[in-house]
């Protein structure tokens, strides 16, 4: 294998490190209070939400790779993969918040409403004046949802990301895959601990940590690299 | 959030004293995975459940100072550094004979690189989560590397015990091929992460969630028997399992307060 073969891989995942832990802060993430309606998010924890999109956007990639008539090493299908990735983690997130916000609505009986902004950034409609007092918000108000579908699509590029320069250096799709699984797992974890619990996207004041995480990210990524291009040469 | 409520029980063994007999006992069910391949999994995957056994201990000792994020987090962050770290060492070994033509005696190294690059990364994530990213707990860069370092081993043990050895021409397609190595992750990383989870509290005592980390480790142990189809081994880990879990169900019920009798709830409200 000759020199260039291995640094284009090596570069793909690092950067994919890096985009995965910066797409978790963008994903509205409740925690406990969230499923209990009293934190605006989603309610459960940043890696399983993130596994979940993660790894939906991992299988979409991985699809459209295992197609016949598909090079990897051709941009314009290299970009057609990245981009299933990213669709295949907006659909599963999409639908996760959608599925959330019909319960927090309709069953639980909550106003969707941001606590982090005065006005929804998007909509412009006030949010202060409907959050029951005692909780941070509820529900999944429409910036936090735009927020975790821009979070979706960047982490199943990240995903799909680091499956494709797995398979780029030679890897099986089984050892590809099983390995993209554990990297995501670490740089997802990596960005939960940078946010500390709870987000609700990109307008929340912990979204200006995302620097940290990302620094952190790439150099556990760039150690990883070195490792996954070493050991492209024992296959 | 905070996960630790009563801080710190007493420990009832010194954790390094469980972690060095830990990765001991799981080394060497590796290799007897390897040398006798007919008790693989009756051997190999019990000595392999001492690894879940140890990093369950290790989870109990950080995550008693409140992550923030939930255990299962560190849960998966362990086995996410172990897998790579597991596969790493065998293909790592593989790349020397085959790309520089060392001896192939080497190969039998396999389990000791895994131990290496574990322990490698492992310090080096813990690192990255003190320093850019600013977790404030005291023991976290040695936790993570006896994490990353008992998930790397509990899922070579696990794959090697279904595979029947670490030899590259065995595990690849014995355990790696086939997706076993995904149950792997997720069935070790249940036993790692779960018996804090579930014992963590005020009243947590070390007895109680080290009986139910070794039924975790049975139970993880049963799961690959039945995956392989292999009686005797399922027979022996279920009733060994079943004996771990009457004890923590005994503990349990030692460690609660007395219920002397459930009142009835009114029929209706008045």
């Amino acid at each position: 294998m000759d020199f260039l073969s291995m640094l284009i891989p090596f570069v793909e995942i690092t950067l994919a490190g890096a985009i995965i832990n910066a797409s978790v802060h963008f994903v509205p993430v409740g925690g406990a209070p969230a499923a209990m309606a009293t934190s605006t998010g989603i309610g459960t924890g940043t890696t399983q939400l993130a596994a979940g999109a993660g790894f939906t956007g991992l299988m979409a990639a991985a699809t459209i790779a295992a197609q016949s008539g598909v090079d990897i090493f051709n941009p314009l299908h290299w970009a057609i993969i990245l981009l299933s990735g990213a669709v295949g983690s907006m659909i599963m997130l999409g639908l996760t918040m959608l599925m959330g916000q019909l319960i927090y609505v309709f069953g639980v009986g909550v106003v969707p409403a941001a606590d982090k902004c005065e006005r929804d950034p998007i909509t412009g409609d006030y949010q202060k004046p409907y959050i029951t007092p005692g909780t941070t918000g509820h529900g999944v108000p429409t910036v936090c949802f735009i927020s975790g579908l821009i979070g979706a699509a960047l982490g199943g590029i990240g995903g799909a990301l680091a499956y494709v320069a797995l398979i780029q250096l030679g890897f099986s799709p089984e050892v590809a895959g099983i390995i993209a699984v554990g990297f995501f797992f670490m740089n997802a974890v990596l960005a939960s601990y940078n946010i500390g619990g709870t987000i609700e996207g990109f307008h929340d004041p912990k979204f200006k940590k995302i620097p940290n995480g990302i620094i952190a990210s790439f150099i556990a990524s760039l150690l990883t690299g070195v490792i996954v291009v070493l050991m492209a040469l024992g296959i | 959030m905070s996960h630790g409520g009563g801080g710190h029980a007493a420990e009832l063994y010194p954790e390094n004293q469980i972690i060095a007999l830990g990765t001991l006992l799981a080394i060497l069910g590796m290799y007897i995975s390897q040398f006798f391949p007919q008790v693989s999994m009756l051997l190999g995957g019990l000595l392999a459940s001492a690894a879940t056994v140890a990093g369950a201990n290790t989870t109990r000792k950080v995550a008693a100072y409140g992550l923030g994020t939930g255990v299962p987090s560190i849960g998966m962050l362990s086995l996410g550094m172990g897998i790579i770290a597991a596969v790493a060492g065998i293909f790592l070994v593989n790349a020397l004979v085959k790309h520089f033509h060392v001896d192939p005696i080497v190969l039998y190294f396999i389990p000791i690189v895994g131990t290496i690059i574990a322990v490698i990364l492992g310090y080096v994530v813990g690192r990255l989560t003190v320093n850019p990213i600013g977790m404030k707990i005291p023991i976290m860069v040695e936790s993570m590397t006896k994490l990353s370092l008992m998930g790397a081993l509990s899922i070579l043990g696990f794959c090697s015990a279904y595979a029947g050895g670490f030899l590259p021409e065995i595990i690849i397609p014995g355990a790696i091929k086939n997706g076993v190595m995904a149950l792997a992750f997720i069935a070790a990383g249940m036993a790692i992460l779960h018996p804090f989870n579930a014992c963590l509290g005020p009243d947590e005592s070390h007895k109680r969630t080290l009986l139910l980390a070794v039924a975790c480790g049975f139970l993880t142990w049963f799961i690959f028997a039945v995956a392989r189809l292999e009686v005797i081994s399922t027979v022996v880990s279920l009733v060994l399992w079943a004996l771990a879990y009457r004890e923590f169900i005994k503990q349990s019920l030692k460690d609660a307060c007395a219920v002397y009798y459930t009142p009835e709830l009114p029929k209706r409200e008045t």
